[in-house]
């Protein structure tokens, strides 16, 4: 193949409209570091009257970690919530700007949110396992979109409860409920869970907050093991977490993107004032 | 100083004396209970044998039993309960998930409130109006359609708190992984409900099992063994209401037979859904 | 490859889904507007069946005592009368026991105690009503006139104006039996209420009026009570539209005669009793047509007193919303 046509994803997803930015990264996908997957431009969000984001614009790098960061009501769950459009769920939430997928924009009529979500994943802080056994809640996202024979769907249940460091504590309770497992197993199945449909992009919004320290430390193992084949987007209100497991990290206050680059960066040598007030602590 | 003791003491002895009433109520409300219960089994436990289950309802002056009665009681409530069931838990789902944002939603969940209580006589004089009159004769259908409407409002209300207490980040985990909105509903929401659901429909049967006001219009009654849909049926109370109306001992001791019968069905019912309720309480 | 086909069946997929979503939200909406339809249909019905009644008496109807199926001479007052006599006097027992028995379960009651007796009394709401009736012509009724009613009507019946409420021979049955009966009937519900609203009382509430050294009946009386005066309210309401409706226990024990007196030990009907003692024997298009104006004035009192009762719950619930 020498030319590169309109793209074509794995679940449907045409990026035929995408911008040439994104066609250009498309040429260049296999060896630069910093090709952008989530490229956001000037992007508000509104609560019914009350506007939540502010003119964002950011480029969330392929195959790496970007950390949100920010004082609560800062709006980084809101934005992590925009990338799958799950906001949707609820009516008086909308949000205006661009938001493009691998050039694609994810707003586009064409484009339905059900398939979005194939291929953008999403983890919640508080763990949600279905009131189904352990297998069926990795099934579940996977019957969405294929349709497989029982032992190519026992693979896949394999594969996405080894990927997300669960299987050798669960291989024995497939056939429990998930609901019956501890708070991280429990967290590290809907990874699994959200893995299992083979997304592209991960959104973890404060996936260890409301874990203990142990449990902690394996979901952040996990999300260093995870970043070599997606793109994380991880939504932490802890410093010390966004430093340990991210590339690169945002900040955000009050709906506004204050600062943006790779984490040691904005860790060592914050450009603005407020976002070295936030990380030294000396912020409300 | 004299004055401030006395008073302390006044306000002391009311204290004790409408305590001491609160008590008195409380053993007034059991001694109506444990009196009545006390009457059903002296009068019901002596009649209550085989026969009863196994011969249709006699003549005056001859030995006989409930047997159609009882069987026409279980057609008409099953008809109630085959109508009224999936039409509440359709209701409550727009309620609770596709009609949120709707502005039909509070005045559906008033009018169902209001429903609720409403006159289940008046029930039965709507079915006769509409059905009745309309067939030109009574049957079991009229019967099993007035025990729907009374059974309607009881699901849709039990049903909708029960999938209110399941907590929105649910349905965004299934969302998120791409399902559409049936699915999220029949899947996820439904099943973590389940047993609130069936305890609303246990209550509902536990309430429609009792009902005699509005079968005197619509099933009517019938000496005969008919498992006819379009004749008149035998159903428990309103052959007890017969009975216990007439001046023949032996149609009285059925009908205390059949009080007995009745009332232990709808206990039953009541303490299996009440055992459910309290399954789902602790398991949260 | 398989990718492609993957890609084929999940568009199926998404079609489907879209479509069985539509055709979902559109079912449940249905039977949403069903539960609307059958309350408006239950007052068109009742609207419609009644008209011959409503041409021929007019306004009259209202307030004329006639029941007369052989003249063909009909009004409401008698069963109305009757309906709103038996429900005062079921709230009148109904509402401090109630209260009593809220007030037990959610202060004084150990914790071990609270439960059961708090099932018990709502076991009383889950007996059928026929039962109610039966228990009460054929137990309490006598019993009453054996015991109890002659003492009243020795002691009471001599009073000036309460008097000629309790006079009357001894007959166990009557108005006054009615109301007992309703009474015992409708306490499950309205202590259910207040015992649910008593428990949502902020503690904070309760602990600073202890804190000033309150007794126990001042803390129920003076906060908690004001604080849930609204869904008290409401629940009560919630009771006396079960006692206006209330059909079988009454129809047994009230004694069905159509006239007044004012004598509560008297025997006397309420619109429901009368409804199921005539509704499937009636003879004539206008004796039917009555009784169905009778339906629609009781569906009429029911659908005001529980949508008051429904605003009264929703009053504190919103309070709840602002101020928890």
């Amino acid at each position: 193949m020498t030319e590169i046509p309109t793209l074509t994803y794995p679940n449907g997803l045409h990026a035929t409209q995408g911008s040439q930015r994104g066609a250009l990264h498309g040429l260049t996908r296999p060896t630069a570091v910093s090709d952008t997957k989530i490229a956001v431009r000037e992007l508000d969000f509104h609560y019914g009257g009350y506007q939540a984001l502010k003119g964002i614009s950011l480029d969330i790098p392929a195959r790496q970690v970007t950390a949100f960061i920010g004082p609560s009501g800062c709006g980084k769950s809101t934005l992590l919530r925009v990338f799958n459009r799950i906001y949707e769920l609820y009516p008086g939430q909308r949000a205006s700007g661009s938001v493009q997928l691998d050039g694609g924009d994810i707003f586009a009529r064409e484009q339905h949110p059900n398939q979005l979500r194939a291929k953008v994943g999403m983890v919640f802080q508080q763990p949600t396992p279905f009131p189904m056994t352990v297998y069926d809640n990795i099934a579940f996202g996977v019957r969405m979109y294929e349709r497989l024979s029982r032992a190519r769907m026992a693979e896949r249940v394999e594969w996405a409860l080894r990927k997300a460091a669960l299987w050798d504590e669960v291989k024995d309770k497939l056939r429990q409920t998930g609901t019956a497992l501890s708070g991280g197993q429990q967290q590290r199945l809907c990874i699994a869970r959200a893995i299992a449909v083979k997304p592209e992009v991960l959104l973890l919004d404060e996936p260890a907050s409301a874990l203990d320290p142990v449990s902690t430390l394996k979901i952040e193992e996990l999300i260093t093991e995870l970043k070599r084949d997606y793109t994380i987007a991880v939504v932490t209100h802890n410093m010390q977490q966004a430093a340990r497991v991210s590339d690169y990290t945002a900040f955000m206050y009050l709906g506004e993107l204050i600062e943006f680059g790779d984490t040691r960066t904005l860790f060592t040598q914050p450009a603005q004032q407020a976002t070295e007030d936030y990380i030294t602590g000396r912020f409300g | 100083m004299r004055a401030a003791v006395d008073l302390f003491v006044r306000r002391r002895m009311v204290n004790a004396l409408n305590l001491g009433l609160a008590v008195a109520a409380t053993l007034f409300g059991l001694f109506w209970l444990v009196w009545l219960l006390w009457t059903l089994l002296a009068n019901g436990l002596p009649w209550l044998n085989l026969t009863v289950f196994t011969q249709i309802t006699p003549p005056p002056g001859s030995a006989g039993g409930l047997r159609n009665a009882i069987v026409g009681s279980l057609m008409v409530t099953a008809i109630g309960v085959a109508l009224g069931t999936p039409l509440g838990i359709l209701a409550a789902t727009y309620l609770s998930e596709f009609g949120r944002a709707s502005r039909l939603t509070p005045v559906v969940r008033f009018v169902n409130d209001i429903l609720l209580s409403a006159p289940s006589i008046i029930l039965g004089v709507f079915v006769y109006e509409v059905v009745v009159l309309r067939m030109g004769h009574f049957s079991a259908l009229a019967g099993g359609l007035a025990l729907a409407l009374i059974m309607l409002p009881v699901v849709v209300r039990t049903t909708e708190d029960m999938l209110r207490l399941v907590p929105d980040r649910m349905r965004e985990a299934a969302a998120a992984l791409g399902a559409p909105r049936w699915k999220v509903v029949t899947l996820v929401v439904y099943r973590a409900a389940r047993a609130g659901i069936v305890t609303g429909i246990l209550l509902g049967l536990a309430r429609i099992s009792g009902e005699t006001a509005p079968l005197l219009f619509t099933a009517l009654n019938n000496q005969f063994d008919s498992t006819s849909l379009d004749k008149p049926i035998a159903n428990l109370p309103v052959v007890i209401f017969q009975f216990a109306m007439s001046p023949y001992a032996d149609w009285h001791h059925l009908a205390w037979a059949g009080a007995l019968l009745i009332t232990l069905a709808i206990l039953l019912l009541n303490i299996l859904a009440r055992l459910l309720l309290r399954a789902i309480r602790s398991g949260r | 490859m398989s990718l492609v086909s993957t890609t084929e069946h999940t568009r199926l997929l998404l079609r489907r889904g879209l479509r069985i979503d539509g055709l979902f939200h559109g079912l449940s909406a249905a039977a949403a507007v069903l539960v609307l339809l059958v309350v408006f249909g239950v007052l068109a019905a009742l609207l419609l069946g009644a008209l011959p009644a409503l041409q021929r008496f007019g306004f009259g109807f209202l307030i004329s005592d006639a029941w007369n199926p052989v003249t063909d001479d009909f009004g409401a007052l008698v069963a109305v009368f009757g309906t709103l006599v038996t429900s005062a006097i079921a709230l009148c027992i109904a509402v401090p026991i109630s209260f009593g028995i809220a007030l037990f379960i959610t202060q004084l009651a150990p914790a071990w105690l609270k439960q059961p007796v708090a099932t018990a009394v709502e076991l009383l709401a889950a007996i059928p009503s026929i039962i109610y009736g039966m228990w009460g012509l054929f137990v309490f009724a006598p019993r009453f006139a054996g015991h109890v009613q002659p003492w009243i009507t020795d002691h009471l019946g001599q009073w000036p104006l309460l008097g000629p409420l309790f006079q009357g021979p001894p007959m166990g049955i009557g108005m006054f039996t009615a109301g007992l009966i309703l009474a015992i009937m409708v306490i499950p519900f309205i202590a259910a209420v207040m015992r649910d609203v008593f428990d949502i009382v902020p503690a904070v509430l309760k602990e600073s009026a202890y804190g000033l050294g309150a007794t126990t009946w001042e803390v129920v009386w003076q906060v908690v009570l004001p604080y849930t005066r609204s869904a008290v309210i409401g629940g009560v309401m919630l009771g006396l539209g079960r006692a206006l409706g209330e059909t079988m226990a009454v129809t047994f024990v009230i004694g069905n005669a159509q006239r007044l007196d004012a004598s509560l030990f008297m025997p006397g009907s309420t619109i429901a009793s009368t409804l199921a003692n005539e509704f499937t024997e009636a003879t004539g298009e206008l004796h039917t047509a009555s009784l169905i104006a009778l339906g629609l004035i009781l569906f009429l009192i029911t659908f005001v007193v529980l949508a008051l009762a429904r605003l009264m719950l929703l009053r504190l619930a919103s309070r709840q919303g602002t101020v928890g």
